[in-house]
């Protein structure tokens, strides 16, 4: 594996920012194209998001920490937090063919994810939850 | 952000430059609750912002409907590649009028 660096953070959505800029900055290191680029920022932005919202209980200050590194064209980032144990990726992909009218207006995030990287599996491991991504860039 | 929008009879155009995220797509939520009434046709333009994420896309949905229940419509102009990509493996470029 490669050189892999790492942020951690306070779970909040106001750290956004930072968790994306962390992407960029090892992306644009690596040469990355704008369409990898712009799709893995995404797909970190919609689990991030998830983890601000549902990993900690309410009032409960808790912690992000994203890690990443591109060995062989290919990067890699792991999403992990400390918060209950839940994978967001066991949601049921929503229903695409369903007209405007017939449409919820959420529940696209995970199954957007799941478009855009080449890979994304969830792990339950010494007592945090872990997303990991890997996308050719 | 940035949103410019210009008003001509009823029909409203909206510029977006820059990423439409979870923090940004409040403030398009924002301006259409302000400038929507009375609006027939909505012209949304895409040529500056290239990055809609999922709640750019709750915002884009949820005014589709409103603009359906007043009967009037909404296209989204100058759309660029990711853009597209994210309406097509969402099944909204089947929705929303794309030009």
């Amino acid at each position: 594996m490669g050189e892999e660096s790492f942020l951690r953070i306070p779970a909040r959505l106001e750290g956004m920012d930072l968790i994306l800029s962390f992407v960029s900055y090892l992306l644009d290191a690596h040469g990355c194209t704008p369409q990898a680029r712009t799709q893995l920022r995404m797909a970190v932005e919609e689990l991030y998001v998830n983890v601000t919202l549902y990993a900690y209980p309410s009032g409960e200050e808790g912690w992000a920490e994203i890690r990443g590194c591109v060995e062989n064209g290919t990067a890699t980032f792991r999403l992990i937090d400390g918060g209950v144990p839940f994978n967001p990726l066991e949601k049921e992909d929503p229903d695409i063919m369903l007209s405007g009218e017939e449409r919820g207006i959420g529940g696209l995030g995970i199954y957007m994810v799941k478009t855009m990287v080449d890979e994304v599996e969830y792990e339950y491991r010494d007592g945090c939850n872990q997303l990991l991504l890997k996308r050719k860039i | 952000m940035k949103l410019t929008s210009k008003k001509n009879g009823n029909e409203l155009t909206v510029q977006l430059s820059g990423e439409m995220n979870t923090m940004t797509a409040p403030e398009l939520s924002a301006l259409l609750a302000k400038e929507l009434g009375g609006v027939k046709k909505l012209i949304l333009d895409f040529a500056e912002c290239d990055y809609v994420s999922s709640a750019g896309l709750r915002v884009l949905l949820a005014t589709f409907k409103q603009m359906s229940q007043a009967k009037g419509s909404m296209e989204l102009v100058n759309v660029g590649v990711n853009f597209r990509n994210v309406l097509k493996n969402t099944g909204l470029d089947a929705v929303f009028g794309i030009f």
